[in-house]
């Protein structure tokens, strides 16, 4: 998942069952929540400016993918419960993305 | 160990797999949920730029201001939500119905601002039988609504039974479970927000 340098833990929480790490602190959580905000405003800006298609589409599924992380991570506390959770959901889009990608080549959504 | 487990309103959950099944359970559904998305992602991706349609097209229509602000709606809601889970697992019952209502009216305010787009868009001559764009459009965000407005009930039932005192610490798996699939209906909506409004058609 993806590690952003914000303070830690809420020490004053005790480590719970099923948790790796003890959740995270509200100061973390709104710091988490201002960097969402920061790339969902670049996010916008980018769409408006005039680069070549493939870059920008590049751009903004990086910076989706980073935001859907940060939630994922941070919020749903995949980075600090038990790892089955994370196996599931990532088994759920890994499983998504493939059989997806396999639907739209065959009807040749990527040919030119 | 386990008095500090209770205390804090996390008794251990005695399952096979050591944690508590109502989580799992969620984990499971919003994995197949993923599919779920997946798959009006792809009938999007797929049919709303096909050649030869009648009726407005996605650029026609979008008004990306707009989107973003409901985007931006929808992505405070959940910090408010994780707020409430910190909230309860403090024994802060104040701040736990603050945030739950806040988290609500948030979901509200994003619904409201899709059936806005929605008529727009309708008095733009584009509906769910106009041509491909109209109808994959319409249940893809329509879906998505609906998972929003789910979401909404179940966090307004959460509020009520907080401001009658039946949630307490102990219950903080109740509100966890609950802002999973909260977060869950954010991330669907920061991908839908990325593919179909911000990348060019």
């Amino acid at each position: 998942m993806t590690d952003v340098q914000v303070p830690e833990a809420d020490h004053e929480l005790p480590l719970l069952p099923g948790e790796v790490k003890p959740h995270p602190s509200p100061f973390a959580y709104v710091i988490i929540a201002v960097i969402l905000c920061v790339i969902t405003a670049l996010e916008v800006a980018l769409s408006y400016t005039d680069l070549a298609d493939g870059v920008m589409i590049a751009l903004l599924l990086t910076m989706a993918a980073i935001k859907f992380f940060l939630v994922a991570s941070w919020f749903m506390h995949l980075r600090t419960d038990a790892p089955v959770f994370r196996r599931f959901f990532i088994l759920g889009i890994v499983a998504a993305i493939i059989l997806f990608s396999i639907a739209m080549s065959t009807l040749h959504i990527f040919s030119p | 160990m386990e008095q500090v487990a209770i205390a804090s309103g996390h008794e251990d959950h005695g399952t096979v797999t050591g944690v508590a099944n109502t989580k799992l359970a969620m984990w499971m559904f919003l994995a197949s949920d993923c599919l779920f998305f997946g798959a009006f992602i792809s009938a999007y991706l797929l049919y709303h730029g096909r050649a030869g349609q009648a009726g407005p097209k996605p650029k026609d229509v979008y008004s990306i201001p707009f989107t973003s602000v409901t985007s931006f709606i929808l992505l405070m809601s959940s910090l408010t939500m994780v707020l409430a889970l910190a909230a309860i697992q403090r024994g802060d019952y104040r701040r736990l119905r603050v945030w739950l209502m806040a988290t609500a009216l948030f979901g509200a305010t994003f619904i409201a601002g899709q059936i806005y787009e929605f008529t727009e868009f309708y008095r733009h001559g584009l509906s769910l039988s106009t041509n491909l764009f109209g109808s994959t459009f319409f249940v893809l965000t329509g879906l998505h609504g609906m998972h929003v407005t789910a979401g909404i009930i179940w966090l307004l039932t959460m509020w009520g039974m907080a401001m009658q005192g039946r949630l307490t610490t102990a219950d903080s798996e109740r509100i966890e479970v609950a802002g999973l699939y909260w977060h869950f209906v954010d991330v669907v909506w920061i991908v839908i927000f990325t593919v179909v409004y911000l990348v060019p058609k």
